[in-house]
């Protein structure tokens, strides 16, 4: 029998360890079936995270190539299927930008308060996924309730719930109905009650709690050198919003405050969300109080804006006009341009090439999640794999515009 | 061990396994249902069976009308004295309560379905709450009338009230028959019947098994985490003992005998009969058997998460065995101190206990809150859902399973979550005992001040404390259930800390602090006892008053005018109305 004190080595005394593969998605609740993370574990501590995306590749530039400039719109609908109307309108002020138009202030107005509210939902939607994740289904209840008000009044603007196409070249599809500004007024203080609602259910829950603060820090630095733009750069403490530091729109006339993060960490970016639903919510009111009742919704150019179908069906001008937009398209000025807008999770850029035909010549989008997402890898690497759900849920990635 | 015994046990083991089966399948329903039930609906609702018309007519005709003629014929005989003042009192609330609810049906039926005749077309304009609220008057109207009645015609007012009784339980049954339309009935049971549909499904469907798994193990898994489930309901009392006098005097327990219930026994419970304990088996041990049975559970979760050759069920394997072992400690410690009060860990002793003083949530605070954190993690529900971890590892150590297999994990889990909520209720809820009910009726006193006093035969009162069990034993699972709907979960880190350094030290405290004190009240003589003896009386008294208080709430809430809140009705909706409208559909309903 040996001697108990013999002296051994302490590595001798360590089993052999190699880490272990796993494989997170693509077919992976928490990856919504188009991000794969190929994990190196020890125990379940990640050591090294890969992060591939594209198993939703869809070639949407292509696409956009392949038809004439208004043909865009529902594309781009469905690059962020949360918040398509902020896409609608980034898109539709990339070519009036080519074509050096502006929209009536009325009409300006308009794409404001329907982008806001496109931003509620995308953060509300953001947010309460997260809580899913964690396993609270209730708050996400709470918030799937609030976002059914805003979906009943795009559904009473435009037609459609989720996948609207309402924004045009030089004005919208439609003027706001007659109930627009009272259904705004009347279902954004509900969408508040019921944020709050859900809040009181998570911010006091020390689970909660536990599972977001210090986890998934990335600094002000690294967000910078990574491209962040959006929440998540501003969670990290950069005061950067397009809406602030470039105004398009009107949103130079709006008072409204950036919510900035100090750590930047998982509970940063939730709060951040949720206190940027409370500024849009200022924004749409304001934007109610000086919207003008009365006024054009879209350019006067005929060159541009479809002619109304009364006199497309009366006069040979009209139905001229018409086919000449449908069939050929807008004949935008040849050149390029890049326009950004700020969307529900950073900056969203569109750069396009015009040959002067009425065909796009080369589109190329920016959507923020791509080089949101790209900082995965270096967030939930040392993190245990139940933190990659919220980190990864933190980011809003949308699968729908982050392929490429 | 006699024949007569043997068939005793057996029931009582049909009695605990129908009950424990049929929450675990209620309470899936309710558990994956959430969503549905926030657009206050029940979920899908498309299972279905097509009664015959006969059947049907029968199956509403039977019940009323038997209990109509027994109503009838036990009015026959004469009774005198206070039992005939008893009867008449009896008969005539039983009248109203008949009356008055089988109106609000036939109102709720008129509205769905449309009236037939002119009476009915009179019920469909009646705000069925006034059915309640008028209901409610004539029960008071009815309790007057009885003062008024005068002794000497109170045999008679007693016949007469049970023909009226048997009269209106007769009209009913022949009117509901009546309403029971042509051809075969659709039977939905508000979506219940969900679940048992989903179950055949189950049991049909392809049992995978992975190709480099460990077919015996996996096989084998399922099967170890529904026998610990099942086997731990065994040692839980679920009413009152029963006592039998020996009717031939042979001096034997046997079938003869179990006619002879006694009529009363005295508020001590004791019995100089046969004594038939509701408990499938009384073992000195109690509770420690619950915890070593309770214990192999984890060994299902381990081999199933190993056998099935799938690194998200291995992670969740593990986290199962991990997480279960190390809550299995402060599980334990935390029930110390309630040994030290009860002074036994047998069950039936414990129920005895808490029926004769005060509930155990009551003497042990600390150590329900310790318990009931420990059990959630125990039997795996959220927030301590970590070897399932649905969003993070899948689905955990029954990734690889499917069809009936998959369904004995959840019928294990879910049965292990009601028979979590009999334990608590057994423990820290009285077990079967309600405030004031004794062995010989309800006695309300606080110390030495007698307020009230009833006595009650034995069957009434093992009837009443055998339903007080399920009941509560149902609202613990109620409570449970909304855990999971609302909580979020915690990261495997985090929960083992919570288990080794919060639950852990303060169940020591709890058990230290506690001895102590039964130490320092042992020693204090008879002025001490009188007093706990008022403070639990005081308690029972709270009790009392809250579940009535919530009954209250209940039926106020249940009375609210439902009315769909709805911001707008959206354009859909509106164009929907403009076209004719739209039947709700059956899974909608």
């Amino acid at each position: 029998m040996e001697p108990l004190d013999r002296d051994l080595e302490e590595g001798l005394l360590e089993l052999p360890s190699e880490p272990m593969m796993l494989n997170m998605g693509p077919s992976h609740p928490a990856m919504h079936g188009t991000v794969r993370i190929v994990l190196e574990l020890s125990g379940e501590m990640i050591q090294k995270a890969d992060v591939q995306i594209g198993y939703l590749h869809r070639g949407f530039e292509k696409m956009c190539e392949r038809g004439t400039w208004t043909q865009i719109f529902p594309y781009v609908d469905r690059c962020n299927y949360v918040s398509p109307m902020l896409n609608n309108v980034g898109f539709a002020l990339a070519v009036e930008k080519m074509l050096g138009v502006t929209v009536p202030e009325r009409c300006q107005y308009y794409r404001v308060v329907l982008g806001e509210l496109a931003r509620l939902c995308d953060h509300m939607i953001c947010s309460g996924a997260m809580c899913m994740e964690l396993g609270a289904f209730t708050p996400f209840l709470y918030f799937a309730r609030a976002r059914e008000i805003i979906w009943d009044i795009f559904e009473e603007e435009t037609g459609a719930r989720v996948t609207h196409s309402f924004g045009r070249v030089g004005g919208m599809a439609n003027p706001p109905t007659k109930y627009f500004k009272d259904m705004v007024r009347a279902g954004v203080p509900r969408v508040l009650q019921l944020i709050s609602e859900g809040e009181k259910l998570l911010l006091k829950n020390r689970i909660f709690l536990d599972r977001l603060e210090n986890v998934g820090v990335m600094s002000k630095e690294d967000a910078l050198a990574l491209g962040w733009t959006g929440v998540v750069l501003r969670a990290s403490g950069v005061p950067y919003d397009v809406r602030r530091a470039h105004p398009y729109l009107v949103y130079d006339r709006m008072e409204f405050d950036v919510p900035v993060g100090t750590t930047g960490d998982n509970y940063d970016r939730f709060m951040c969300r949720q206190e940027e639903i409370r500024q849009t919510a200022r924004i749409i009111e304001q934007a109610l109080d000086q919207m003008p009742d009365e006024g054009p919704i879209n350019i006067d150019d005929p060159r541009i804006v479809l002619p109304p179908k009364q006199e497309v069906y009366t006069t040979i001008e009209a139905t001229i006009q018409h086919f000449k937009i449908v069939m050929e398209g807008i004949k935008v000025p040849a050149g390029e341009c890049y326009s950004y807008t700020e969307a529900g999770n950073g900056e969203l850029g569109f750069y396009m090439v015009s040959d002067g035909g009425g065909t796009p010549y080369r589109v190329r989008i920016r959507p923020p999640c791509f080089a949101t997402t790209q900082g995965l890898e270096q967030l939930i690497t040392g993190l245990m794999i139940p933190d990659v759900v919220p980190t990864f849920g933190s980011l809003n990635m949308i699968g729908g515009e982050c392929d490429h | 061990m006699s024949a007569v015994e043997i068939v005793l046990s057996v029931v009582k083991v049909l009695i605990m396994l129908l009950f424990f089966l049929n929450m675990a399948a209620l309470c899936t329903w309710a558990d994956r249902r959430q969503g549905a039930m926030v657009q206050d609906r029940v979920g899908p609702n498309r299972a279905v069976v097509h009664l015959p018309n006969m059947l049907a007519r029968g199956i509403v005709l039977l019940p009323p009308a038997l209990f109509g003629v027994l109503a009838i014929f036990s009015s026959l005989g004469a009774l005198a004295g206070r039992a005939a003042a008893e009867r008449f009192t009896v008969n005539v609330q039983l009248a109203i309560l008949v009356g008055w609810f089988s109106l609000l049906v036939l109102c709720a039926k008129v509205r769905s379905g449309g009236a037939i005749n002119k009476a009915e077309e009179m019920f469909a304009d009646v705000d069925p709450r006034s059915f309640f609220f008028a209901g409610l008057g004539v029960h008071a109207l009815g309790l007057v009338a009885g003062r008024l009645v005068p002794p000497a015609s109170m045999p008679l007012a007693a016949q007469v009230s049970g023909f009226v009784l048997g009269g209106v339980f007769l009209i009913v049954a022949l009117y509901a028959t009546s309403r029971v339309p042509d051809g075969p009935i659709p039977l939905r049971l508000a979506g219940t019947l969900h679940a048992i549909a989903d179950s055949i499904k189950m049991i049909w469907k392809e049992d995978f098994i992975p190709k480099n798994a460990d077919r015996i193990l996996h096989g084998l898994a399922p099967m170890l985490a529904v026998f610990s489930a099942i086997a731990v309901m065994a040692v839980v009392p679920f009413g009152p003992d029963l006592c039998f006098t020996d009717g031939n005097r042979n001096g034997t327990f046997d079938f003869s005998d179990l006619g002879n219930l006694v009529a009363t026994v005295p508020a001590s419970g004791a019995c100089n009969g046969f004594l038939v304990k509701m408990q499938i088996i009384d073992l000195n041990v109690g509770i420690l058997y619950i915890f070593g049975i309770a214990g192999t559970g984890i060994i299902g979760a381990a081999i199933a998460g190993w056998a099935s050759d799938n690194k998200f069920a291995l992670l969740g394997g593990l986290r199962a065995s991990s997480q279960m072992v190390s809550y299995e400690v402060a599980m334990g410690l935390s029930l110390v101190g309630l040994f030290l009060v009860y002074g036994s860990v047998r069950m039936s002793d414990m129920a005895v206990w808490q029926g004769a003083n005060a509930w155990g949530v009551f003497v042990q605070p600390l150590g329900f809150i310790l318990f009931l954190t420990a059990l959630c993690a125990e039997t795996k529900r959220v927030p301590f859902d970590q070897p399932e971890g649905e969003s993070e590892i899948v689905a955990g150590y029954f990734l690889e399973y499917s069809g009936f297999k998959w369904g004995m994990f959840m019928t294990g889990e879910y049965i292990e979550l009601a028979f979590s909520s009999a334990l608590l209720v057994a423990l820290f809820f009285g077990g079967y005992s309600l405030p004031f009910l004794h062995a010989d009726g309800i006695t309300i006193a606080f110390g030495d001040t007698m307020l009230f006093q009833y006595k009650m035969t034995h069957l009434a009162v093992s009837i009443i404390s055998a339903l007080a069990f399920f009941g509560k034993t149902i609202f613990v699972t109620w409570v449970q259930i909304f855990f999971r709907w609302t909580l979020p979960r915690f990261r495997y880190d985090q929960l083992m800390k919570l288990g080794w350094t919060k639950l852990l030290p303060l169940a020591i405290a709890n058990m230290m602090v506690t001895g102590v004190v039964v130490l320092a009240l042992r020693n204090a003589g008879p002025a001490a006892d009188s007093w706990l003896k008022l403070l639990a009386d005081i308690t029972q008294g709270f009790v009392a008053v809250a579940t009535l208080a919530g009954f209250v709430a209940l039926v106020v809430g249940l009375l609210e005018p439902v009315e769909r809140k709805k911001f707008l009705a959206s354009s859909a909706a509106r164009f929907a109305a403009a076209m004719g409208g739209v039947k709700p559909e059956p899974q909608q309903a």
